[in-house]
């Protein structure tokens, strides 16, 4: 089928499916454009996941993109639909790095409560409490407990990962500096000091910040550049290393 | 909402020890402590238990987690050999729990170890009047 009679094809199709609501031209229209999603699925081939999976992520953004078309607006299909189909995959990826499969839903309030939380700490001046933060996410706070707790489930492997849970974050490794981390008040705590040096330097210099220059999660977060809720995990992960560490099997 | 007293009662093991991180972390949450004290309460609990835990001789861990005026008070207590001091002051534990908690309190007696930690409410303004409205 030509390029010409495709797009005659998906906008015949569309004008009767917004008039008719037939399910069946649904199916016809994610057929003729799966091509479309074939494309932009091999794009993401190479990062381990079977293209199989990818096009079925990709056909559930292409099936999203048929349901939100608006013909009027005189675009055509496939230029909506790329950014969506996309957009799917891209979040596919994102929820790769979920440690613990954590539900979509809980996912996203996680996301998004993170979001909130940097920006209520700006506003206030401090972390907030979880009522505030329900209030402003529009949520119980059991929801909000609940996303905090699949929050701790994210996991966070690599230093050059963008930090914070933005995607596009820049690297923040470059921001910290050449402060002084030397941990003097470590020290004396002869027998972690091998196991501390092995710490990546941000990791040091929070530890160092929060358990001996008593700053809170929310300070050292702003001085790091990462969210507050990021140096929670990697305080917890430190002192769990630490931990493992004294029983003689530390890995961080 | 107001809470009194919450009690639990875990395995003494490793493995059971994210139950008593969680269930202190949605009291403290439910009680008006920032989410920087929600999270040092955690890390403050999960050190406590693991430092009972690894002296401990019984098969059970105790936390009682209870409302107090200035904020909460988690108590976690277990079965040990001897009396010594479950903590050392000085020990990296303690530097830990001492930048956590507001207060620590460390007991072992007739074979009981107790540690007690004390973790103090921010004071918000408007604060209490939004709790008396809940």
């Amino acid at each position: 089928m030509s390029t010409e009679d495709r797009r005659a094809t998906t906008k015949l199709l569309f004008t009767e499916l917004r008039s008719s609501g037939d399910p069946q031209k649904r199916d016809q229209l994610a057929k003729l454009h799966l091509p479309l999603v074939e494309y932009l699925a091999k794009r993401f081939k190479d990062r381990g996941e079977p293209l199989d999976d990818l096009i079925q992520v990709g056909s559930v953004g292409l099936l999203k993109a048929i349901d939100r078309f608006d013909l009027d607006r005189g675009v055509e299909f496939s230029t909506y639909a790329t950014p969506t189909i996309v957009g799917e995959l891209k979040r596919y990826f994102r929820d790769k790095g979920w440690a613990v499969r954590v539900p979509r839903r809980l996912q996203e309030l996680s996301l998004r409560l993170n979001k909130l939380v940097a920006q209520l700490t700006q506003d206030l001046g401090r972390a907030p409490t979880v009522p505030e933060l329900a209030k402003a996410a529009g949520v119980s706070e059991d929801e909000v407990l609940e996303a905090l707790e699949s929050g701790q489930a994210y996991s966070t492997t690599s230093l050059d990962a963008p930090s914070g849970d933005d995607d596009d974050a820049p690297m923040r490794m470059d921001r910290i500096g050449s402060e002084d981390s030397s941990l003097d008040n470590l020290e004396h705590f002869a027998s972690l000091k091998p196991l501390i040096d092995q710490l990546p330097e941000r990791e040091k210099m929070i530890l160092r910040l929060r358990f001996f220059d008593d700053m809170t999660q929310s300070k050292i977060a702003e001085h790091v550049g990462i969210s507050q809720m990021h140096v929670s995990r990697l305080l917890s992960r430190i002192l769990e290393y630490l931990r493992q560490g004294f029983d003689g099997d530390a890995q961080y | 909402m107001v809470f009194d007293t919450v009690s639990l009662t875990i395995p003494a093991t490793a493995g059971h020890l994210a139950i008593l991180r969680t269930t202190v972390g949605g009291f403290a949450a439910r009680d008006q402590f920032t989410l920087d004290q929600v999270d040092d309460l955690r890390m403050a609990v999960e050190e406590a238990a693991v430092q009972l835990l690894r002296q401990s001789r019984g098969q059970r861990l105790n936390m009682d987690i209870e409302t107090t005026d200035l904020g909460v008070e988690v108590r976690l207590l277990a079965q040990v050999d001897g009396d010594d001091p479950i903590i050392d002051e000085g020990s990296f534990s303690w530097t830990i729990l001492r930048a956590l908690a507001d207060d620590i309190h460390v007991e072992s007696k007739a074979q009981r170890a107790t540690i007690t930690l004390s973790k103090h409410r921010l004071t918000i303004p408007g604060g209490s009047a939004e709790r008396d409205s809940r």
